[in-house]
């Protein structure tokens, strides 16, 4: 096919092959290019909460300071240690520790031959440019380590992830099951009914359903408002999973069903099987979507903070108005990095996705 | 089949042995099953408390002294219309859907444009980190943007402005939504990304060969193929405009929700403990959203092409 076009449009351009070969190559790589410089692009932005959680404090208040984190580079000069600067002076820019200061002028001394003794150099030293040299710090996971328990937090996240996922299989699942291989009668209208309510925005339940959970049941300061819903089901993950099952062939259905399997054993030993890469998709999000959580929780969660999870915890962290920056940033890594990482570990997130017929 | 079956008892003939069922019956019986606990959690979770809402809506219920409960007919909605709060926080929510869908539409489906070119080399690798951004908590993005747009000290004018010897732009955190939309774009790429990749090539072999330039092939062949993903990318990026949880959650509560027509309800709700009046505030939003809803799904007839379900009729 390629081979096709590339004839085609030589005969066009009536090139001779190596000037195509040539033009083609040039193609590939600028949007190989492109995309590359799209993608750093698209992600740089990331880069300044990592480097902010890897410095000092210091370092983020230094203005003159590059933005990747670094110190100034000191040398220790009769034991004292002193900042160096670059100094232009006659035969170009040298590298000199400062170490008296004046007005007028000002002594250093050069770390490559201090047997010299000072230098004088005239001139403001203020117009100097210091030597910064990069220098990352973990201080902020540790000070962060000892101010949140994180044990605890990790423990409450996982209780609601992990109760969630089994919320999600248990009914998720089934529910698509039963949308995408029996005859149901009013089947198409439930469907309907199902897509409809994945549009309906959450604040029109959320007066309701704080009476009945903070005031009928006493639900207010426990984990069960955020996980009691994922046992009915999400209506985005039933319809993802139903699309995928009803691409799966009937025919090892039927044959199952005459070995004697019920509709049970069928899902578990045909469909499931079968239907990796979308489980794991929606396996994935509902982790994500637990991981992240915080209508919920910032409703019922609020009283006990023993119960609080790694989300609502960074959250409010990063609401204190005085917390320092550095330490903000590195909350929101620790948050952050364990979904990165799950996302990061597999290939199977959103692979072959179906989605037709939505409006069937 | 069903003489088959017939002669090997399975749980359609198990669940109900005594009732006279025909197998279509036992069927659609098992199958109502398999759908019990969505069923159970629609009435529970969405029916019950629209309708509750609604009838909220028509009292003066306050969180703090529920016994003064009385019905006060429409009050709440004509002060509604008089709270210019009301109509800024609704106009916002409306405006944020209007500028981010159209912007996590066509960055998406262009992204997938070029991920489908056969040229473009390491997809998987590409295609991970051009996803990565919109599993990222929505307060990581707020700290990332207030680095950036901090006047004086931060990234932009660091990086761009003060080497360029522009003057400090103010107001540059109104990045916020433009990065937010951007980073938002993961679901809608990937998921027009699969269904590009299976358009049959043949259908492309062949308007090339009758003469099919790629802007033509692409508006005449990949966007009706599309159109279903098209069309649930839309959707979802819909729901989460109006701040609600499509496919990833952005870790915002509603009180910081992206739509501040969310906010405003809990700020009536929790700080004026007024439960009559955020109900029918969420049932000015809720018919605001299912007009916008139901605009874009009856407009699909026209543009989104279906997949035949044939075997819808057998099963």
């Amino acid at each position: 096919m390629q081979n096709t076009r590339l004839r085609g449009l030589r005969r066009f351009f009536n090139v001779s092959t190596l000037t195509f070969r040539l033009w083609d190559f040039t193609g590939t790589a600028m949007l190989n290019f492109f995309i590359w410089v799209a993608v750093l692009l698209y992600l740089s932005p990331l880069t300044y909460m990592i480097t902010t959680a890897l410095k000092t404090s210091a370092q983020l208040s230094d203005g003159a300071a590059p933005l990747y984190p670094a110190v100034v580079e000191t040398y220790t000069y009769q034991g004292v240690a002193y900042e160096i600067y670059n100094v232009p002076n006659g035969s170009g820019v040298k590298q000199w520790a400062l170490v008296n200061s004046f007005q007028k002028y000002s002594e250093f001394i050069d770390p490559a031959n201090p047997g010299a003794g000072l230098l004088h150099w005239d001139g403001f030293w203020r117009g100097l440019k210091k030597v910064y040299r990069p220098s990352i710090t973990f201080s902020n996971f540790e000070n962060l380590w000892k101010n949140i328990d994180y044990p605890q937090k990790m423990r409450n996240t996982m209780v609601v992830v992990g109760l969630g996922e089994l919320g999600m299989f248990l009914s998720s699942i089934a529910v698509a099951y039963g949308f995408s291989r029996f005859r149901i009668p009013g089947g198409r209208f439930l469907f309907f009914i199902l897509i409809g309510t994945i549009m309906i925005p959450d604040s029109i339940t959320l007066v309701p359903s704080f009476v009945i959970y903070a005031r009928v049941l006493g639900w207010n300061g426990s984990f069960l408002p955020l996980i009691v819903p994922a046992f009915f089901g999400n209506a985005i993950y039933i319809f993802l999973l139903r699309q995928n099952f009803k691409a799966i062939p009937r025919d090892l259905d039927e044959a199952a069903m005459l070995d004697g399997a019920g509709p049970l054993r069928i899902l578990t030993s045909v469909i499931l099987p079968q239907a990796v890469p979308v489980v794991v998709t929606v396996g994935l999000l509902q982790f994500f979507n637990a991981w992240n959580e915080m209508r919920m929780s910032s409703l019922y969660l609020g009283i006990r903070p023993d119960l609080q999870t790694m989300a609502f915890s960074a959250q409010a962290f990063v609401s204190y108005g005085f917390t320092p920056e550095v330490l903000q940033a590195s909350a929101i890594v620790l948050m952050i990095i364990p979904v990165i990482v799950l996302f990061l570990s597999q290939r199977y997130f959103m692979q072959d996705m179906i989605v037709t017929g939505i409006e069937k | 089949m069903e003489e088959r079956i017939r002669r090997h008892p399975s749980i359609f003939q198990r669940l109900a042995p005594k009732w006279d069922l025909s197998m279509r019956q036992r069927e659609g019986l098992v199958g109502l099953l398999f759908l019990s606990p969505w069923i159970l959690g629609f009435i529970l979770l969405k029916a019950v408390p629209i309708i509750a809402a609604l009838g909220f809506s028509f009292t003066n219920f306050k969180m703090l002294e529920p016994e003064n409960t009385r019905f006060i007919g429409l009050t709440n909605y004509i002060n509604i219309l008089k709270d210019t709060d009301a109509g800024a926080s609704l106009f916002g929510s409306i405006s944020y859907f209007v500028l981010s869908v159209p912007v996590e539409m066509i960055v998406a489906l262009g992204l997938a444009v070029l991920f489908s070119s056969k040229r473009l080399k390491s997809k998987l690798l590409l295609r991970t980190l051009f996803f990565m951004p919109s599993i990222i908590p929505a307060i990581a993005i707020f700290f990332i943007v207030s680095g950036l747009a901090n006047p004086g000290s931060g990234w932009i004018d660091r990086l761009i402005l003060i080497p360029l010897h522009l003057p400090p732009l103010v107001g540059l955190f109104g990045i916020f939504p433009v990065i937010l939309a951007l980073w938002t774009i993961g679901p809608g790429f990937l998921i027009m990304l699969g269904a590009m990749q299976s358009v049959p090539p043949e259908i492309y072999e062949a308007a090339r060969v009758d003469g099919a330039g790629p802007i033509m092939r692409f508006f005449s062949i990949t966007v009706p193929m599309i159109s279903p993903a098209i069309f649930f990318s839309l959707v979802i990026n819909i729901i989460s405009s109006f701040g609600g949880v499509a496919l990833l959650d952005r870790g915002l509560s509603f009180s910081s929700s992206l739509s501040p027509m969310e906010g405003y309800i809990v700020q009536q709700m929790f700080s004026y403990s007024k439960l009559g009046y955020a109900s029918a505030l969420a049932w000015v939003m809720f018919i605001v959203v299912m007009a916008i809803t139901l605009a874009v799904f009856s407009s699909s007839r026209y543009w989104v092409h279906f997949a035949e379900e044939d075997d819808d009729a057998e099963y």
